[in-house]
């Protein structure tokens, strides 16, 4: 992983409008991106169209980074906008229009490719969205409190919050995945 | 089961996670590259919030100056220096968490509902200290005009600060609107403390404080409402 200050560089670059600091940061930060959409339960062909979707916001309102601030937050700011926006967007027209019942918060679609995506997915699944999204950007990504919190909009007394809830929530979960582990390698 | 356990797993499932086609990855730069030019960034937070400031006192001091101080005429030393301060401190507060909101990942402060409920809560404390005016004389009529005259002030420090601030882009526009009418709120009620000359206790802390959760409403339900445009016209 690059370190912040490189990103920063190439952040500044890319406002100059450099191409090459766009190809270098677009190659740097998608797979990240893509994972926290994947991990959000998208499947890997909404990963993709989220993932483009949010390059051509960042491309559009790049000039609101300030170089000095931390990078990450911001670009999963607006990854986590585009990803709320285009659930919220879907449930509302299709609840306009009356064509399918409209879930109560956001949908948790099947993971399309069995294994592997599966499995980041299947684990963070039971857990409520807003402690999702703080386990993936802490854990996975390795994001500091304090840059979930700016990438969140939200405090970090609030982001120690839900990851101390999304850990409980985990530690049940593997608890129970392990018992029928034994159960059924008992019974077998 | 251990929190470093935990972090094995999920590290191992993040490993294990499709990986992003490079067909995806050219597409992105292919969609980018004719669209690339220079920008100009945003400028500082505390220029942003200092600008935002000015702009809600100057609106509020044009608009008392306009109609007449006769309110600060007839505070003496003490109480102005407990109210102005008070609302200038609100002013800040509102304008640097209004400023945070239109430009991603910047650092939170305050949720924009507490800052509302904060913002009514410590003008209620500073008017009860203030105002020792019991009596209550045309309640309604003289409220509403306070009221709207508050309101009628909001509006332009909305205005001028979405002006001010429109090369940013709120993440949350419902809650970018609510702060930015608690601004404009907070502006009407600073016009209404240089004019009115109405001391009445009731007549201002129902009245004048009125104007900031009115304002913040409508900032939020502004917000949405255009939201929800934008997402039928996008369709």
């Amino acid at each position: 992983m690059p370190p912040d200050g490189n990103l920063e560089t190439l952040m500044a670059a890319y406002q100059g409008g450099d191409f090459g600091a766009a190809t270098v940061l677009i190659e740097q930060l998608s797979p990240k991106l893509h994972r926290f959409f994947v991990g959000q339960l998208a499947s890997r062909k909404d990963a993709d169209d989220l993932l483009q979707e949010t390059w051509l916001l960042i491309h559009k309102v790049r000039h609101t980074y300030r170089v000095g601030e931390p990078v990450m937050p911001w670009f999963y700011g607006i990854a986590r906008h585009v990803r709320v926006n285009h659930y919220r967007k879907t449930s509302r027209v299709a609840l306009h229009e009356e064509q399918v019942e409209a879930p109560s918060e956001l949908p948790a679609p099947t993971p399309e490719i069995p294994g592997t995506t599966a499995e980041m997915a299947d684990l963070l699944a039971p857990l409520p969205e807003s402690q999702r999204e703080v386990i993936l950007m802490l854990k996975v990504e390795g994001m500091s409190m304090e840059e979930v919190a700016r990438a969140t909009s939200s405090t970090v007394g609030s982001v120690k919050q839900k990851a101390h809830r999304g850990y409980e929530g985990l530690r049940e979960r593997m608890a129970a995945m392990r018992l029928s582990q034994r159960r059924r390698g008992g019974l077998s | 089961m251990k929190e470093r356990e935990i972090d094995e797993v999920l590290a191992q499932a993040a490993k294990d996670a499709p990986a992003v086609s490079r067909a995806v990855l050219e597409s992105i730069a292919g969609s980018i590259k004719p669209l690339l030019r220079p920008v100009r960034p945003m400028p500082p937070a505390w220029l942003l919030t200092v600008s935002l400031i000015l702009v809600a006192a100057a609106v509020a001091l044009a608009g008392a100056a306009h109609a007449g101080l006769y309110g600060i005429e007839r505070l003496t030393v003490f109480e102005r220096i407990l109210i102005f301060p008070a609302l200038v401190l609100l002013l800040w507060a509102a304008a640097a968490e209004f400023a945070a909101s239109m430009v991603p990942g910047s650092k939170r402060r305050v949720h924009p509902g507490v800052l509302l409920v904060l913002s009514c809560l410590v003008l209620v404390g500073v008017f009860a200290i203030v105002f020792r005016d019991y009596h209550t004389t045309h309640f309604v009529s003289a409220g509403i005009a306070c009221l709207v005259g508050g309101l009628a002030h909001a509006v332009p420090v909305a205005l001028l600060s979405w002006l001010l601030l429109r090369r940013g882009f709120a993440l949350n526009p419902v809650a970018a609107g609510a702060v930015a009418g608690t601004l404009a709120g907070l502006a009407g009620v600073t016009m209404l403390e240089l004019h009115c000359p109405n001391f009445q206790v009731l007549h201002v802390l129902v009245w004048h404080i009125a104007v900031v959760p009115v304002a913040g409403a409508a900032g939020a339900l502004l917000a949405w409402a255009l939201q929800l445009r934008a997402d039928f016209r996008v369709r």
